[in-house]
C-alpha cells in the first residue's frame, strides 16, 4: 500500500492507494497533479521501497511514500 | 453556631467540589489519551519523529530541539520546536552563530514545519517504523530561496 502524506492545517492528510491497480495510480497521479505543488508546494520526497528518499517534481508510480511540504520563503 | 453553618454550607460545596475535580480529571485524561493524540500539534510532531534519525529523534525528546547538518556545505544547523525564528546554524563550539528565518508559505502547525525546514536544508533522511533500514538522501542545503538571517 503506498501512501501520499500532504502536511496541512491538520497536520497531515494521508492518502494510501494500491499501487498495483491502476485506476488507483491514475487517481494518486491526479491527486499529485492537482496540488499544483509548483505554486503550493515547495517540492516532495518520493521513497521508493528500499531505496534513499529522492527529491522529485514529476508523479512516481513506484514510491512507496510521497511526502509534500510547502514551499518555505524567507520570513 | 457558625463553625456549624460554615459546615453545612461548605459540606455540599465541599462536595460539589471534590465532584467537579473528578469529572476534570477524567475529562483531562480522555483529552490526553484521545482528543490530544489527534491533534494536529500531535499528529505533525508524529510526523516529525517519523522521519528524524534515532539520535536526532533522542535529541528532540530531551532537548526540545534536533541538530541537521547541510549535505552540500556540511554546516550544522540547529531546529528549535517552533513554526518561526527557530533554526539557528551552530559553530564549531556548539554556540550559536546566527539565526535564519524561512517558513512555510501556508499556515502549518509546528512539527510540519520543523520538519519541512529539515528537508529543505537537505537532511532528508527517514528510519522506517518498526525497521531497521535507514534512507537517506541529499536533495539540498541551505535555503536558496529568500531566506532572512538574523
Amino acid at each position: 500500500m503506498a501512501t501520499q502524506i500532504v502536511m496541512d492545517h491538520t497536520g497531515d492528510t494521508r492518502h494510501h492507494f494500491n499501487a498495483d491497480d491502476t485506476e488507483a495510480l491514475l487517481k494518486a497521479e491526479e491527486r499529485f497533479k492537482a496540488l499544483d505543488f509548483c505554486r503550493l508546494y515547495g517540492g516532495c520526497f518520493a521513497m521508493p521501497p528500499a531505496d534513499a528518499a529522492t527529491v522529485t517534481r514529476s508523479f512516481d508510480p513506484g514510491a512507496e511514500e510521497t511526502l509534500f511540504y510547502p514551499r518555505l520563503v524567507g520570513g | 453556631m457558625l463553625a456549624q453553618q460554615l459546615v453545612v454550607a461548605t459540606g455540599p460545596l465541599g462536595r460539589l467540589l471534590a465532584e467537579c475535580a473528578r469529572r476534570f480529571q477524567v475529562w483531562r485524561e480522555w483529552y490526553r489519551t484521545t482528543a490530544a493524540a489527534d491533534s494536529p500539534e500531535a499528529r505533525a510532531t508524529t510526523l516529525l519523529r517519523e522521519w528524524l534519525s534515532p539520535q536526532q529523534r533522542a535529541q528532540f525528546d530531551v532537548e526540545g530541539y534536533f541538530d541537521v547538518v547541510g549535505c552540500d556545505s556540511g554546516k550544522r544547523y540547529r531546529i528549535h520546536y517552533g513554526t518561526s525564528m527557530n533554526v539557528h546554524e551552530m559553530d564549531d563550539a556548539g554556540h550559536s552563530k546566527f539565526g535564519w528565518c524561512f517558513v512555510p508559505n501556508r499556515r502549518l502547525v509546528a512539527g510540519d514545519v520543523m520538519l519541512a525546514q529539515k528537508n529543505r536544508l537537505g537532511d532528508v533522511r527517514k528510519q522506517r517504523v518498526g525497521g531497521s533500514q535507514q534512507v537517506s538522501a541529499k536533495p539540498n542545503d541551505v535555503p536558496r530561496q529568500p531566506a532572512a538571517a538574523y
